[in-house]
Formats: C-alpha cells, structure tokens, sequence
C-alpha cells in the first residue's frame, strides 16, 4: 500500500504521480490479445490445412453438396424437367414458373441457389487443390482425384443448364460459363462452352487415373472411385455425341464388373437397396439427406405435388400396361394430378449416376458407332426391356437395326430415368445431332429461353459480364 | 473468467485512489454543492472565488466544488454567465447554493460524452429530449418517444407488433451493410442494441431496445456531429443517443407514482373482398385469359366447398388490446447518501391476440460522498421484457389475413372436430402454437470520483450488462395433425458486456478571460455473447418450457452429460480498447473552442487496420454577447457554432474478417464433415465519415422565440460493403471496404419554439422542426443490383440516394383491352413489360421530415399535441403487387383498392385487367416479377401523434392531503393519420433481413402489421 505524506509542498509531485499511474492503466489496456477475438466455432485456414483428417472432412463436406437440394440433390434435375416438355405447367408460380415458359429472367433466387451450391463445390474443390502440399502422401491423391471430379462434374452440370449445347456453334466458341481453376476472388469473363468441355474432360481424366478402383468403404461406393469419373467422361462424351469415346468409358465402367442392374427397379432410391450406383449418396437418420428437392417437389402421397405430368406424357409413359414401370405413375393418388410416385419417399439413397443410365449410353453410342458394337447395344437394350417388362416379351431381336436400337434407348431413358431431369439435355444432344426438335412443346433446341439466365449479380460485379439473351421459344 | 478480469482491473484502479487519499492540513477546506434554483440540478463550471483572491475553483459536472481558502476567509463570490453572481457567507465547512438562471435555456446543463457542458459553451450539434416526454406516451420501445421531439432525427415507430423496434436514422444514412443504427450508451455504457441479434426470426427483429425503461429516463442528449461525437472516435459515425437515469436528489424522500390504463388497436388496416367477391373476381380473370367453364380453385378446393366459407380472418386474429403501466419511484437524499429508486410493470397486449409485451423494471440509483473530494456511484437496473410473440408478416398470422388465407377457407372441418388444415389457417397457430421471448437486462455501473486536487476531477467507472434471452416456442399436440405430442423448443442466448473508463479531468483558469478544461481518458469494453452448440434445445413434451422450466434445466444438463456434449459456444464478441482527449477552452465567456482526439482499438477491424485515430474541431461564438450585438434590443440571445472532424462506423458484426471454416454438424457416412463458407479480409475497417457542421441557436424577445437553424455536410467512405462480389467465385458476400466509395447526406435544420402567451393563468406554446436531408451516392462502381436490400426492391446506384427505387414504370391501362401500358428505357410507350425498363424512379427516403407541437395551459388545465409529418419519398408496397394478382393463380387476398380495374372494353381504370396467370401480361416472366410503379406510393403523412388532456389539481386543494402533486391524464396517441397512401398505415418499419436491409428499405412494406393507436389515462402523484 502507498502512503504519501502530504502537504500543499508536494501537490505537484502528486499530481505527477497521478499522471504517471493514469498512464500505466492506460498502458496496460494496450495488450494486443485484447483486440483479437477469433470467431468460435470456426477455424482458419492454418488450422484446417494442418491434419489429414481435416481435409478428408473438407472432402466429405462437398459429398453432402453433390445431395443438396440446391444442387444435384435435386435442383438441377427439378429445373432440368421444367424446362423440358413433360410437365404440365399451369399451377407453377414464381421462378419455376418462368422457367417453365422458358422466359427465366435475371431474378429468382432458386436458380441463384442452384449456382451458387455449384461454384461452392468449385471453390472447396479449388482450395483443396490449392493446398494440396499440406497433405500427406498416404491421402493426396485421393484428396486431389475427388477435388478434380467434384470440380469436373460442378462444370458440367452448370454449363448444360447455363450454355446452349455443345455443338450449338460449329466450333463451340459460344460462351459456356466462367470457369473457376483457382480460389480468386476477382469477376471473370465466361468461357467458351469448348474450353469448358476441354477442361471438364482433362479434370475427370486426371481424376481417373489417380482415383482408386475400390471405395474404401467395401462396395458400397459412398465415395468416389475412378469409375464415377469414368461415368461421368461417358456422359460428357455422350452429351457432345462423341460416341466413340462414350463407349468406351461406359464399357469400362460395365466392365469394371463392380455394378449390377437393381433387379427391381424401384430399389434405385431406396435406402441400402441399390446395387447400381456408381457413386451412392446415402441417407443418415438425422443427419445427412441427400435429395430433399426431390422428394419436396414430386412428392405426391401426402400432399399435392408441385411436378406433375401432362396428360400427353402421362398417357404416353402409362400407355403399355405390360410396362412395370407404370407403378410409377398415378392420377387418382391425387385426383387431377398426373404424378409421379418415384419419390413418394420420407428418406432416400441418391445414385449420382446409376448404371442403367451407363447401359442406356454404352446401347445408343454403340449403335451410332455400328459393326461390332451394335450386338452390345441390342443386348444391352434388352437387358433394361426385360426388367421392365418381367420378361423377354418387348425385347429386340438380335437382328435390330441400329436406328431402331438408338430409337430404343432413347425411349427406354425417357421412361427409366423420368424424374431425373433426363429429358431437356436429350433434347438438346438429339437437336444437335439431327438438327431438329424433338420437345413436345415446340421449341426449336437451340432458343434463347432454353437455358437458365445468369444472376444478375454476375454483371453488377463486372458490367462486361455477357448474359443469355432471354425468351423467344415460343 | 470474468470475475477474475474484474479484478485483475481493480486493484489498478485502488492504487490510483489510495495514492491520492491525503488531507489538507493548513488551510480550511470548503466543499459545497452549486445547484440550480429552479430545478435543483447540478451547475457546472461554475466559477468559485473567495473575496479579495484571485484564485478560485469551478464547480465539477456534479456541481460540487472544493476549495481550500485561508482561515480568514469569510465569503466566497460564486457566479457564473447567465446566473449572475452571488456573495455566500462561509458559515462552516459546507457551503451549499442555489442560482437562479437569468437565461435558463442558455444555462441548461447539457450531457456530452464523457461530461457535461453548458448549453452556451456546447460547440457540438446536440438536441436534448426530457424524460417526462419520454414517459408520457406508450410506446412499443422508448425511441419511439422521440419521434417529432429533435431535428435531424427520423424515427419510424416500429410496426404494429408489441415490442417491436423503431429506425432511427440521426442527419441520414450513410452505410450500406454497416448498420446506420447510432450508438446507444446508458450512463456512460454502450449498450447492445443489435436488433439482428435473433436475425428475423418470425417476421421480427428482436429489439433489446424494448428493455429499457422509459421511465427510468431523466433525459436524453442526442449527438449528431463531429463536435459532439468525436468523442465516441469510430462509433460516433451515425450519431449517439445517450440516455441518463434519474438519480437521487438532495432532500427529504419523495414518492411518485404513475400509471397508464387503457387500449390498443391498429391505425389503417388494409380491406380484402369478401369470399363470393373473391370467387367472381377469380372467374372474371379466369375468363379474361381465354379458359372457360368454372376457374380452378386452390388446393383442389370445388366452388361448392369455397362457397360455403366467407372467413374474415382479420377479424380472427384481432382484438381490443388492454395497456397496463404502473411506475412508483423514490427519490432521497439525506446527508452524504442520494438515491433514487424505481419499480415498474407494464404491460402492452397490442391489437393482435396472443400477443402481447410486458417489462417489469426495477432501478436502483445512488450516490454517496464518502469524503467531500470522493463519491461513489452505483447506476443498476434490472429489467425483464416477455414477449408473447405471434407470427406475422411472412410467417403467417396477421400476414396470413393479408395474404394467402382467403375468405373461401375454412377455420373448421365440416364437422368442427378439427381445424380445415388443406388450406392456409392462421387460426390453427393461433391456437395451437405459442411463442414466449424473454429478454433479461441487469446493467451494474459502479464510478468513484475523487479530486485529487484543486480543480482535478478523477472518475473511473466500471459497468456491467448482462442480457439474457430466452426464446420459447411450443407447437401443441393439435398444431400437427400427425403428431400425438406437443413440442417445445428453446433458444437460448446470454451476453456479458463489460465496460471499464478512467477519466481525467482538469479545469484550469489562468486568468479571468480563460478557461481551460482537459479530458484525458482510456476505456476498454468487452462483449461476449454466448449461446449452446445445439441450438434451439428441443424435445417432445406437452408443456412449453417456460412453464416447466425443471424439464428445461435437465433436458439441457443430459446434453452436457451426453456422449457427444453440447458446449458453451460465443456467438460473437468483440472488443474495443480507446484512448481519448478533449480540451475545451472559452475565452470571454464568449468564444469556445473544442478539440477531440480518440483512438480505437477494436477486434472487429481485421489484422491489418488495428487501430484508427479519429479528431474533431469544433467552435462557438456567443455572439449576442458582443458590443456590437446589444444595439438589438429583440435578439437575447445567438450563438454560432461550427465544427469539423473524422468519425467512423464500426457498427458492424464481429470475426469477419477471418476465413470461415466450419465443421459440420452433418457427418457424411458416419465420417466427419467440413465446410468453407465464408472467405475473410484482414483489411476491413471502420467507414470513415467527414462531416462539417454549422450553425446559429438564438432567442429573440426575451427569448420567447428560440430556435436552431443547422447545417450539415457529411461524407461517408470507405463504404463497407457484403454483396456485389462475382458469384462464381462459390460466395455472394465478403464484408470489405468499398474503393472509390463515397456516399454524402447534407442537410438542414430548423427547431423553434414561441411562447406565445405566457401569463399566469394561460401560457400558450407552439413549437416544431423540420428538417431536410439530401442523401446521394457520389461514388460507387458496381451495378445497380449489386446491392439490392435483401428482400427489398431498393438499389443503390451512383448519382442517387441511398435506397431508391428501380422499376418498371407503369403508364396506365389501355382502355381497349385492359392491358397495362409500360414505358421503356426510353420512355416510349409499350404493352411488353420488361426487366430492361427498369428505371429509377423513386426512393425511400423523404425530403422532409419533423414534427410540430402545442401546449395549451389554463391554470391546472392543459392540452397538448404533438404531430410528426413526413413529405416526399416513396413507399414500395411489396406484397400488392401480390394482392393484386390474387385472384391469378397466386391465390391471395384481393385489396378492395383494386376494384378500380379495367373489365370491359371502354373502361378506364385505375388497374389493368385481371388475370389468372401474371404472365398473360405480355412480358410479364411471373408474378415475382411484376415490380413497377403501379405499386409505387407517396410516402408523405401527417400524423396525429399525440394528444393529451390533463389536469393538475391546484396545491392550494392538496394541501391538507396526502399528495404534494397530482396530476389525472388522458392520451392519445396515433389517432389520426392523413396520407393519400392506399395501403394502410404510412409509417413503415418492416422485418429486416439486416443492416443493409434497414439501411434500403425503410417504406418498403410486406404485408407488414400496421401500427398501434392508443388511447390511455392515468395518474402522476408525488407525495
């Protein structure tokens, strides 16, 4: 304790002192930890690049993205199908709406979402592969092999529904989208639907050759394998109706012999029943649920469905009764409706990307290519007729033409993967390719309208940032 | 971990006291009191001099003074400009004295930070709004008191929800993802005043303001410059509210009691059609787009069914609201002890049932003098706010009533035994759902100031906020069909915000013409708040938790014991460590100069911008006091005034400029999940605001007639900004600072009051302000949807105010076919609507704004009003263009407003046709995207704010009862509205998603509740 002695001859002194202690407390709030207060709950980037098991939870992480509702959980396929010509419209409201006329504008937050989720996916990927040298030998390379598919397959998605077709310009220098290689944060112009492709095609080859032939979770294929990027190199090749190649990486993918046709056709989303994933999404009770969007827009037993069928559709797709698929389908379930059942679910397993879808490719890609591929096609075709039908009774003869095989298997992917957002890039491939329009609603392939508009905030960050022309299908 | 930084600081603080404890031991020592003759309040500065020496002293803030004088001594000359002065006799060693004011205004004591000033000397631009205006009227949340009372000062009450929150908005906005929010500091603590604390939840920001006791106000000093708010350095950018409690007064004990009892209702409501209205409605639009036979009904509903219902849901969900508000205070101060207590309860049900707002308050105040150079005070109140929440707006209830739930709709099942739950119900949530917020605020301050020595003036303060807040919400068995039990969740947050502030405080005099008075000071404030890692804590139970809060207390604990334990997690904390200093000096009692400087410190500035210096000059010129002046026998007083300096804004979250990684609370197969979400920024920063102000306060006819004309000219940069970064970079947002951002509010201000009669028995007073603020984006780079206000059509772009509106603007109706004719870019008539059209072609901001008053007083009898009025600035009703579309498939409430549309060939109308799809318009992509000026309103009104009668029984009646003072009221407030708006109530504070939000769109309406009107009486007695 201080005493001070005190006269009106030390005043000054004291005041000194007084100064003196003043300044110390003023000192003593300068401590630099002080000012620094590290959010809770959330770590930094030293602190995530610096153990394996942080990276492999990163990875993880982009797993339940590709089963978000916003992206390949269900959205892209959604909007897929209100763009194409098998709903029946009329009750849509708000941005399913105008994309259901084809006329999407520059607003509308369910789109925003759908792109947004997918360049999340591009900018974990990107930050993982841009701290690659942080992780051990052991887990490189499938920390790098999944980041290059995860960005690969967040491209391709994203530049179907984005860009006019490939093949919609002779040399495919329209503009795809921006194509995001590292985590820069700086506005960049879109890239040709060319490049996009190119380095879509160079990330899954990459991914194929480093990524394992095995999950390591013992068949249950929850997380990627070389073969998912095979699947994935037979669609884009498809998509640009490279046949040669499509077939090639389908007949690796079925001949890798890990995947088997569901004998029932209704276990593809059921939980733990499927056996055709190439990449299986599983459901955990109370934590991750992979295809919300799905279920929250065809569901049709416990509420009116949002999605639900023409009757030109509806008749047409129900029209066989031998078909067992027709299970799938209901209009008393919800009388008025022509709904869909497939996702008449609480839960689901999500395929992002199933074998059937592998045959139907490797069926159609070979009879385009013809000779010796055509055999494969006609018993592949039937391999899928006859699970449809319980028997042998539609199936082709072995001496089917190829037209008449590609005929099939456009109409077998039609039927088996309905819901699936299969339809509008079918009817884009085969705009392209035979240079007319399929779409039941009459739209030429190549309008404005048929592709999603950018978000606005694309342009308001760059005003150089070239939109889609918007409208004009019908 | 508190506790032990608590004292970890004190023993700094007692060594800093103990040093200086000494005692004269030559001379005698005279301490006193100077006070305020009128009031009794404190005066400062008051010049202390013992006859026949030129040394003297002033008295402190608090109006004490010490002196040491030679034991011959015998009288002091206390005096002081506008009390004149006066000889006391020294009769022991307390010498206590009143002043009368020979100018009362210009002597009025002023709350600065950090301090108080005399109103002449103030150099700063500060209004001052007395508590008893506070506490008069009932309000949602004490700032809605202020509206009309300040110039420069927009409050736009909150909306008609119990509890809810107001804008306020001092000389404009400036930010846009920073908040525009001023800084709120109770007795020298800066309180949590986030309204985003619960974000918007329910259609409603959680408002901590509504803790506050409006009767625990003494008054409240509202800072708008530089001059007056550089002193709160990177805090001080959108003004300060500073709010003081009562505290005790010297004397004998008093008692007062208040109470108001009395009703709610709503101001405007909007009026829908009714349901066979609705049906025929609905089929003309179904036969105008082409289709034919019977139009198609929501959620498979036949003609038959919808036939059969004709719900006014409005009138469901409403009801005559009981206001409840009873106040007793104590004020004592016998010897060295000062105290001032308060209890209250109030209790506001608003007009929409189940919901309702209630605050029990309770303030303990005091004040000793241990010595006569130190006195301890201890500032503490306690106060508890329950919210009985409804859902509104977009979450149902009485939004539902103006949207989605139609008058075909059902309440019941045909047979009553349950609820018709295929369509929208707001009567089944109502009902079935309960929602309880609990808002607790324990704010403990506790000061030492000692006087060293003559003329220095120490203070050090340390204060304590604790919130907690509890919010309940209780789904019965019924609200789900499919559920057999009830479901209760909590969520629930606490925060600890601690203040600590050493000041210094020197007066010196080196002559009579100059006087000098230096503030040095440091303060270190730091908040946390905290919530659990699983939040809400839920279960499956039949009673809510706030009526069991056992179930509550163990559920909680097993999750701490569980496997996986749930933990303590700070939702956000920061830090801010100042240094500051101010010195004042007036020469000739005339001229004041003020500088400022401080130095923030805060965590919320990214690691490479830690600190920041912030200084302010300011001026004043009593110039009435001049020679040249006094020629002018009208003018009693004039006073120009003027500064200049740099403030900041650092109202903005916390941590963000950090990388955002977070673990998931998903596993992917059983495997644990990570997530980056968010990219940082070590550069952020506070806004820097330059801001000049200028100004004359005067008084003519023995002041009469005073008043304030200002200016001001405020640029904001370094513009803190969340959206408008490129989305594929996989993120919408980065909080950063704008380059070549800058955004300017400039202003004028007039106030005046007149007294126009001022006689014995009748005294007559109008008074008012108005003032006009110019808002405008002088630079910005990025496009107009940049930044778009969240859920809001506003926008920001250069060359224009902060929020205006981009539209398509709407022409009119062809009368040929009904259709809606559009004008383009250019101006050109067109029938197809497009985004391309869009046009800027209002904004939310008003030209004007203000409010006037009058008083009328006939000996105890008085009637007074007071009117706010806004002119100018638009309203953009977000949900008409909804409500207009209906009957379209969008299937909502049809406004009987929209009866004025086209339905046959010839007709002009103030609407187009109707249609059943919104794309039938040509252009139109969809009903979302139907935003044009058809819904684009005036924003002006002029409201009726208050109206009071009241009677104060004559103390010659009192005299032989209890009571010294008694007073009986009745008030009114909202009664009457006049605006040409078609929606309902003008004055619109929506659900805000956040700051920038509240910074866009103010007038932007959906479906928003309108706001209370009251009507009260009730009773004021001292005794």
């Amino acid at each position: 304790m201080l005493i001070f002695k005190t006269t009106n001859m030390n005043l000054h002194k004291i005041n000194k002192i007084n100064i003196l202690i003043i300044g110390a407390l003023v000192m003593a709030g300068s401590c630099s930890k002080f000012l620094d207060r590290p959010p809770q709950g959330q770590l930094s980037k030293d602190q995530v690049f610096a153990t394996d098991s942080n990276i492999v939870a990163l990875g993880n992480g982009i797993y339940t993205y590709l089963g978000d509702g916003n992206f390949t959980g269900g959205r892209v396929q959604v909007l897929s199908d209100v763009l194409a010509d098998q709903l029946d419209g009329s009750n849509l409201t708000g941005d399913f709406s105008e994309i259901y006329k084809r006329q999407n504008s520059i607003f509308g937050g369910t789109r925003d979402d759908l792109y947004k989720k997918g360049y999340l996916i591009i900018a974990t990927s990107n930050n993982i592969l841009e701290n690659l040298q942080a992780v051990s030998a052991d887990h490189q390379a499938i920390a790098k092999g999944q980041a290059l598919f995860f960005r690969a397959m967040a491209h391709f998605e994203l530049v179907r529904l984005f860009a006019q077709p490939y093949g919609y310009s002779s040399d495919n220098s329209h503009p795809g989208i921006p194509l995001r290689l590292t985590t820069a944060t700086n506005s960049i112009p879109r890239s040709t639907v060319k490049q996009v492709y190119d380095q879509v095609i160079a990330d899954l080859k990459s991914a194929d050759s480093i990524l394992p032939a095995d999950a390591e979770d013992g068949g249950k294929f929850y997380t990627a394998t070389k073969w998912i990027a095979e699947a994935y190199l037979a669609k884009v090749y498809f998509q640009q109706n490279d046949f040669a190649n499509a077939f090639l990486y389908a007949d690796q993918v079925i001949r890798s012999g890990k995947f088997q046709l569901d004998v029932d056709f209704t276990s593809r989303y059921s939980l733990g029943a499927t056996k055709e994933a190439i990449l299986r999404l599983p459901n955990e009770v109370n934590h991750f649920q992979p295809g919300s969007e799905f279920i929250s827009n065809w569901r049709s037993d416990t509420k009116f469905p949002t999605l639900y069928f023409t009757s030109q559709f509806y008749n047409y797709a129900t029209g066989d009764p031998a078909d067992k698929r027709t299970a799938w389908y209901s209009n008393t379930i919800k009388p008025g409706y022509n709904s869909l059942t497939k996702f008449n679910f609480n839960y689901m397993e999500q395929p992002l990307t199933h074998l059937t879808e592998i045959y139907l490719i490797r069926a159609e890609a070979g009879a385009e290519l013809g000779g010796a591929s055509l055999a494969t096609s006609v018993t592949d075709i039937n391999l899928i007729l006859t699970r449809a039908f319980g028997g042998t009774s539609r199936n082709l003869s072995g001496a089917a033409t190829a037209s008449a095989v590609i005929v099939a298997a456009r109409t077998q992917r039609e039927l088996e993967m309905v819901g699936e957002g299969n339809r509008l890039q079918e009817i884009k491939r085969i705009g392209v390719r035979a240079g007319n329009s399929i779409d039941r609603r009459g739209s030429p392939w190549n309008c404005n309208g048929f592709i999603l508009q950018f978000p606005k905030a694309e342009q308001d960050a760059n005003a150089s940032f070239q939109l889609n022309p918007e409208g004009g299908c019908f | 971990m508190r506790k032990k930084r608590l004292l970890a600081r004190t023993p700094v603080l007692l060594c800093l006291l103990l040093a200086t404890l000494f005692s004269y031991a030559q001379n005698k020592t005279v301490t006193g009191k100077i006070t305020d003759q009128k009031d009794g309040s404190p005066l400062a500065g008051v010049s202390i001099v013992p006859k026949g020496s030129a040394r003297g002293t002033s008295s402190a803030p608090d109006g004490s003074f010490s002196i040491i004088v030679t034991a011959s001594t015998r009288t002091l000359i206390i005096s002081s400009i506008g009390y004149g002065s006066k000889q006391v006799d020294i009769t022991g060693d307390i010498v206590n004295v009143q002043l009368t004011a020979t100018n009362a205004s210009m002597n009025e004591v002023i709350v600065v930070g950090y301090g108080t000033q005399r109103k002449r000397e103030v150099t700063g631009a500060i209004s001052r709004v007395g508590g008893d205006k506070i506490s008069e009227i009932p309000v949602p949340s004490f700032e809605a008191a202020l509206a009309g009372r300040a110039p420069g000062v927009q409050i736009i009450q909150g909306n008609g929800l119990a509890g809810s929150g107001s804008v306020v908005r001092i000389r404009g906005v400036g930010s846009i993802s920073a908040s525009g929010d001023p800084l709120y500091v109770v007795d020298g603590t800066p309180i949590i005043a986030d309204p985003f604390l619960r974000g918007n939840g329910g259609a409603m920001n959680q408002n901590p303001l509504s803790s506050i006791n409006p009767n625990d106000i003494e008054s409240i000093e509202i800072l708008k410059d530089a001059g007056a708010t550089g002193i709160y350095g990177s805090r001080g950018a959108n003004g300060v509210i500073l709010i003081t409690t009562k505290r005790g007064r010297s004397g004998k004990p008093q008692f007062a009691y208040s109470n108001k009892l009395g009703i709610a209702t709503y101001t405007k409501k909007l009026d829908f059609v009714d349901g066979p209205q609705w049906l025929q409605l609905r089929q003309e639009a179904w036969l105008n787009d082409g289709h034919t036979g019977y139009a198609t009904l929501p959620q498979g509903l036949t003609w038959a069914q919808a036939s059969q219902s004709n719900t006014n849901w409005w009138d469901l969900l409403t009801q005559k609201g009981f206001i409840d508000d009873h106040s007793l205070s104590m004020s004592a101060g016998p010897g060295k002890l000062k105290t001032f207590a308060n209890l209250t309860y109030s209790d506001d049900q608003g007009y929409l049932k189940n919901n309702a707002y209630s605050r029990i308050g309770a303030r303990l105040n005091m004040d000793y003098n241990v010595l006569s150079n130190l006195k301890i005070s201890l500032t503490s109140a306690y106060n508890r706010g329950t919210n009985k929440r409804v859902h509104a707006a977009w979450d149902g209830g009485i939004g539902d009533a103006m949207s989605s739930a139609l008058p075909i709709y059902a309440v019941y099942n045909p047979s009553h035994s349950d609820y018709y739950r295929t369509t929208t119900n707001p009567v089944i949530s109502l009902n079935e759902y309960r929602r309880r917020q609990t808002d607790q605020r324990l704010l403990g301050g506790l000061a030492l100031e000692y006087q060293p020595i003559h003329n220095l003036f120490v203070r050090g303060n340390f204060s304590i906020e604790n919130t907690r807040s509890d919010d309940d919400q209780f789904n019965t068995p019924q609200l789900d069909s499919s559920k057999h039990t009830g479901f209760a969740q909590r969520s629930a947050n606490w925060g600890t915000n601690e203040t600590a502030n050493l000041t210094a405080n020197y007066l010196w005099n080196p002559g009579e013409q100059h006087k000098f008075n230096f503030l040095l000071g440091s303060e270190l404030q730091d908040y946390t708040r905290k919530g659990y890692s699983t939040d809400p804590i839920t279960m499956n139970t039949n009673q809510p938790f706030w009526e069991n809060s056992g179930q509550y207390n163990r559920l909680r604990d097993s999750l701490f014991a569980a496997k996986v334990p749930i933990t303590e997690v700070a939702q956000e904390r920061f830090t801010f460590n100042s240094f500051f200093a101010r010195i004042n000096y007036t020469f000739h009692d005339r001229y004041s100069f003020q500088l400022i400087g401080r130095v923030d410190g805060s965590s919320k500035f990214g690691t490479n911008h830690k600190h920041g210096f912030f200084p302010a000059a300011s001026a004043a010129w009593n110039i009435s006091d001049e020679d040249f002046m006094k020629d002018i026998p009208q003018l009693s007083y004039l006073k120009l005034r003027a500064s200049y300096g740099i403030v900041g804004n650092a109202n903005f979250g916390s941590g963000l400029y950090y990388d955002k990684y977070n673990r998931g609370t998903n596993t992917y197969n059983g495997l644990p999940t990570l997530y980056l979400n968010g990219l940082g920024n070590p550069d952020l920063k506070w806004e820097t605001l330059h801001n000049v102000d200028a100004a004359a306060e005067f008084g003519f006819f023995n002041n009469r007639l005073t008043g304030e004309l200002a200016y001001y000219y405020k640029t904001t940069t370094n513009i803190i900004l969340n959206p408008g970064v490129s989305p594929s970079i996989g993120f919408t947002s980065i909080y950063r600072n704008l380059n070549n951002s800058k955004i300017l509010n400039q202003g004028l201000e007039f106030s005046a009051n007149l007294k126009v009669f001022d006689g014995k028995d009748v005294k007559w007073s109008v008074g008012g302000n108005i003032a006009r603020n110019q808002n405008k984006v002088l630079e910005y780079e990025l496009g107009p949807d940049a930044v778009s206000g969240g859920t809001n059509d506003t926008r920001i772009v250069k060359g224009l105010p902060v929020g205006v509106n981009y539209l398509v603007r709407f022409h009119g109706v062809d009368p040929s076919d009904g259709l809606p004719i559009w004008l383009d870019k250019n101006g050109k008539q067109t029938k197809t609507f497009s985004l391309d059209h869009r046009a800027y072609v209002g904004a939310v901001q008003p030209d004007y704004f203000g409010g006037f008053n009058t008083s009328l007083q006939y000996k105890g009898l008085e009637l007074s009003s007071l009117f706010t009025f806004v002119i100018g600035g638009n309203i953009y009703e977000n949900s008409a263009k909804y409500q207009f579309l209906g009957v379209s498939k969008k299937f909502w409430n049809f406004r009987k407003d929209f009866l004025d549309h086209w339905t046959n060939p010839g007709d002009i109308a103030r609407y187009p046709r109707l249609v059943a799809d919104a794309a039938s318009y040509p252009g139109v992509p969809s009903e979302d995207q139907f935003n044009s000026t058809m819904f684009l309103r005036s924003a002006s009104y002029l409201r009726m704010r208050e109206l009071t009668i009241a009677y104060r029984v004559p103390r010659a009646a009192l005299k032989n009862l209890f009571f010294k003072d008694f007073r009986v009221f009745a008030t009114g407030t909202n009664l009457l509205t006049f605006t040409k708006y078609p929606g309902g109530d003008p004055e619109i504070t929506r659900d805000f998603e956040n700051s920038q939000d509240r910074n866009l769109s103010p007038n932007i309406t959906y479906l928003t509740a309108p706001t209370q009107k009251t009507f009260v009486f009730g009773i004021n007695a001292n005794f």
